[in-house]
């Protein structure tokens, strides 16, 4: 198991690349059609007239795909134990048919659970970008098992 | 309905959501491909002893339902003049969501805020959730929407 990332890898200052992901026309609406079903997600016409002034995806579809590069390219390469929560997510630009989602992560602080040493909590600061500026960010814990627990802080 | 028109305190009953084994699985293999989100035996053996629904698959839930609701009132004759959001805050999973479980979502208006940037529209704040069977918050988080403000 030590061959996967653990919380003594992710001190302060780390940066987590999780690589990128292309966001076609036809995920944006399908995701919207499930879960998001307003004109601005759905429609060309309704959406060039909103605040938005074109088709967008869903602020949930740009969680969905920042979960999705955080799980391929960090979660299932370490000893995660899931998230207790968000804690803000900001959706500043709109995710538009055809851009290239980025996701990078800066650790901002790292500890050893107090009641389970065995947890370690690891609070990053997400970046989400296409490649004409970052449409998102997000600042999150997430938790790692600790590699040697009872011997780190 | 304007920003100005908008109650505070106002509580919004979403309806209910059941969260069967398949679609959680169908949502995780697509968004959220963790282990204990996706393979059931791998579960068994995880943090949470069996699978789970991803967070985001009970957020984005919590989403439908609002959309759901604010048809049915449109079609009351009360329309929202709003649905753009700048973002979330303080989204807590309380406690995992197993296959079967029935989750009550609700919405409650919580503050407005003037947007100096932008006279046209003001800000609601409202506290989101879904609730187990017992009344217990499964997920909860503050949401934002802007909507129009009353012409002068």
């Amino acid at each position: 198991m030590s061959d996967l990332i653990h919380y003594e890898d992710l001190p302060v200052g780390t940066v987590i690349d999780c690589g990128a992901r292309h966001v076609s026309r036809e995920e944006i609406i399908a995701f919207a059609e499930e879960f998001d079903p307003q004109p601005h997600h759905l429609d060309d016409a309704a959406a060039n007239a909103s605040m938005l002034k074109g088709l967008s995806a869903s602020g949930w579809h740009t969680c969905a795909i920042m979960m999705k590069l955080m799980a391929e390219n960090l979660a299932v390469k370490s000893a995660s134990m899931g998230s207790p929560g968000i804690e803000e997510m900001r959706w500043m630009r709109p995710v538009r048919p055809g851009d290239t989602i980025s996701l990078k992560g800066t650790v901002l602080s790292a500890r050893v659970s107090k009641s389970r040493p065995e947890m370690g909590l690891v609070e990053i600061d997400w970046n989400i970008s296409s490649e004409r500026e970052q449409v998102a960010s997000m600042r999150a814990i997430g938790l790692y098992g600790v590699r040697h627990p009872g011997k780190t802080r | 309905m304007y920003w100005e028109d908008i109650e505070l305190g106002l509580r919004s009953d979403l309806g209910s959501y059941t969260f069967t084994e398949d679609e959680m699985i169908r949502f995780s293999r697509m968004w959220d491909p963790q282990p204990f989100h996706i393979d059931p035996e791998a579960a068994k053996s995880s943090f949470y002893g069996g699978i789970i629904a991803s967070g985001w698959h009970v957020a984005a839930v919590w989403m439908k339902l609002m959309i759901a609701h604010g048809r049915k009132r449109a079609a009351e004759g009360i329309v929202s003049r709003g649905g753009v959001s700048p973002g979330f805050r303080e989204m807590r999973w309380h406690q995992p969501t197993r296959p079967g479980m029935t989750l009550h979502y609700d919405s409650t208006t919580h503050e407005k805020v003037e947007l100096k940037s932008r006279p046209e529209m003001g800000l609601i704040r409202s506290f989101n959730r879904g609730l187990d069977d017992a009344g217990k918050p499964v997920m909860s988080f503050i949401g934002q929407g802007f909507v129009q403000r009353r012409p002068k």
